[in-house]
């Protein structure tokens, strides 16, 4: 512990010494009643000045969590030496707050008895925290010391983002060779009717379609289209973000992938995570509970690092991005770097659509005739990097405060069954 | 709280009275400068203006001790006491045992102040001072703040 002494002590002192010597010198008695408890005050304390011995115990009432939940949180004491009064504050990183309870807060501790002080965090922002990081200030009773330490009782809380409502999703273009859930256009065992041929040997009896066959005289089969998997690669363009107070594009990005990355799971597709930006994060494309909580976890340690670096696709792994996969990306369109990046993927014939994170609700109303110009052309250009991936044939949807993410995944999913008619 | 010190010294005396006044008030201004700008450092000038103006009544009071002096030096001690309280900056709510433990030692100082001060009064009118009881004093006062300084300066442990 540091101990330091309060600014009392100086005046105590110094009051005291100017006190007593006033007396002598002036012969007066009474100053002497003046200067007492001070020089009494400032002696009793310097004499009895020590560091008291406090054990902290902090729980977490889970390691895990959702954005929004209520945490309880228990910091308990066990003094081997009493303290009158305490300061105790639990460090918090920004996301975390404070709704039930008091932090800092200020205790008397008894020697040998153990105090517990409850708090309930809102855990108002998604992320990987340390939580237990406590500062102690102990006072002795007219405060003329204190002794300070920090103790150290971190342990990790997982926050994860809450899920998007999510009606449909997106069918990839193509499927995989295991079985899942999407209707392939390949004939194969399956549910969905195709066609019907004519028998040869080795078909199935159950697959006869009877009424084909009394109609032409001979044994007609039903086919039908395979039930398979699909490979979905999360995009998440981490290059930029447009920030307004504690809200920023890359919350409703994220919420969007956990959600979109648990729907896929659920119906065992594979799927891989990408963040591309200042730092490159990937997860290879799996199925499984297990995958969904690699995917969220690697998404809780996502974060904007500004980079002047050009990065392209030649530094994800090749494994990352399996060809046919459909790839979602997830992007505010605000750093050329990742449209470049995403175009290049189209170039490869990968099925990629983008989810455009609206960042107009982050930005400031315009103020004066050369900023509305200045939002002007920047609008013109987002309308013009939209356009390019049109014309790429990459579907955008735009995500923004008055839409929801199941409406955006509607706007794509309609645009690619249009293109699908239209290509036919 | 130190109002009533600088108020008692202004009309229990009959001898330049504006002087004493003025002092007092003076210390009374630096005490509220001090706390209005939660300046520590300042606080303590504005105890030796008002203790000043006290010190010049009873200088020039002359005669017997002044039997209410205990009272007011237990107003004086309890008024420093909840001007360094008031400007700790604690912006949180302490608890009410806490609370409750510190107003009861703070009083309960001050009436000690008042009531030990008084039977000091008592014994120290009675007797004749000399200069070996200066040289003590003077001593005291020095080794006090000596080893106040000492165990005050910050440690880590």
């Amino acid at each position: 512990m540091t101990r330091s002494a309060s600014p009392k002590l100086g005046a105590y002192a110094g009051l005291a010494a100017l006190g007593l010597l006033a007396a002598l010198a002036l012969r007066l008695p009474e100053l002497v009643l003046f200067a007492a408890p001070f020089a009494l005050v400032a002696g009793v304390a310097a004499l009895q000045v020590r560091a008291p011995r406090i054990d902290v115990e902090v729980d977490l009432a889970h390691e895990r969590t959702l954005e929004g939940d209520l945490l309880d949180i228990s910091i308990r004491f066990d003094p081997s030496d009493a303290a009158e009064r305490v300061d105790v504050l639990l460090e918090l990183p920004p996301g975390l707050e404070v709704e039930e309870g008091t932090n800092p807060a200020t205790l008397r501790l008894s020697k040998g008895d153990e105090r517990v002080l409850q708090l309930g965090l809102r855990c108002v922002r998604w992320g990987a925290y340390r939580v237990g990081r406590v500062h102690l200030r102990a006072h002795d009773p007219f405060g003329v010391f204190k002794h300070e330490t920090a103790i150290d009782r971190r342990q990790a809380l997982k926050v994860y983002p809450t899920q998007e409502a999510v009606r449909s999703l997106l069918r990839p273009a193509e499927t995989q060779v295991f079985s899942g859930n999407h209707v392939a256009r390949q004939k194969a065992e399956g549910i969905e009717f195709a066609d019907i041929r004519q028998f040869v040997a080795g078909d199935r009896i159950k697959h006869v379609n009877w009424r084909a066959t009394a109609r032409r005289g001979e044994l007609w089969v039903n086919e039908h289209h395979a039930e398979r998997n699909a490979d979905v690669v999360i995009f998440l363009d981490v290059f930029a973000e447009a920030r307004r107070g504690g809200r920023s594009t890359l919350d409703p990005a994220l919420r969007a992938a956990a959600s979109l990355a648990a729907r896929y799971l659920r119906q065992r597709d594979r799927v891989g995570f990408v963040s591309f930006g200042g730092t490159i994060n990937w997860l290879l494309p799996a199925t499984g509970a297990r995958q969904l909580y690699r995917i969220v976890d690697a998404m809780l340690d996502t974060q904007i690092i500004l980079s002047h670096a050009w990065r392209d696709l030649v530094v994800i792994p090749r494994r990352t991005l399996p060809p046919q996969a459909l790839v979602l990306a997830l992007t505010p369109l605000l750093d050329d770097r990742a449209v470049t990046a995403l175009l290049d993927l189209r170039a490869r014939g990968f099925d990629l659509v983008v989810i455009e994170i609206s960042p107009i609700a982050f930005v400031s109303r315009p103020r004066g005739e050369i900023q509305e110009v200045a939002d002007r052309l920047w609008r013109l250009r987002r309308d013009a990097v939209r356009g390019r991936f049109e014309r790429a044939g990459v579907p955008v949807a735009v995500w923004n405060d008055e839409s929801s993410l199941a409406a955006a995944l509607e706007e794509v999913g309609a645009s690619r069954r249009r293109a699908r008619t239209s290509r036919v | 709280m130190l109002g009533v010190v600088v108020a008692y010294s202004a009309l229990a005396g009959d001898r330049l009275v504006a002087l004493v006044t003025s002092i007092g008030c003076a210390g009374l201004l630096l005490t509220a400068l001090a706390l209005a700008g939660r300046w520590a450092t300042l606080l303590p000038w504005g105890f030796v203006g008002v203790g000043a103006g006290y010190a010049l009544f009873l200088s020039l009071r002359g005669g017997t001790v002044d039997a209410r002096a205990p009272i007011l030096a237990a107003t004086f001690f309890v008024a420093a006491e909840l001007s360094f309280w008031s400007i700790e900056g604690r912006s949180w709510r302490s608890e009410r045992e806490v609370l409750v433990r510190r107003v009861a030692l703070l009083f309960s100082a001050g009436l000690a102040t008042a009531i030990v001060g008084g039977l000091l009064l008592l014994v120290a009118s009675g007797r004749r001072g000399g200069i070996g009881y200066e040289a003590a004093g003077v001593a005291g006062a020095v080794l006090t703040l000596a080893l106040i300084t000492w165990l005050g300066r910050t440690e880590d442990r």
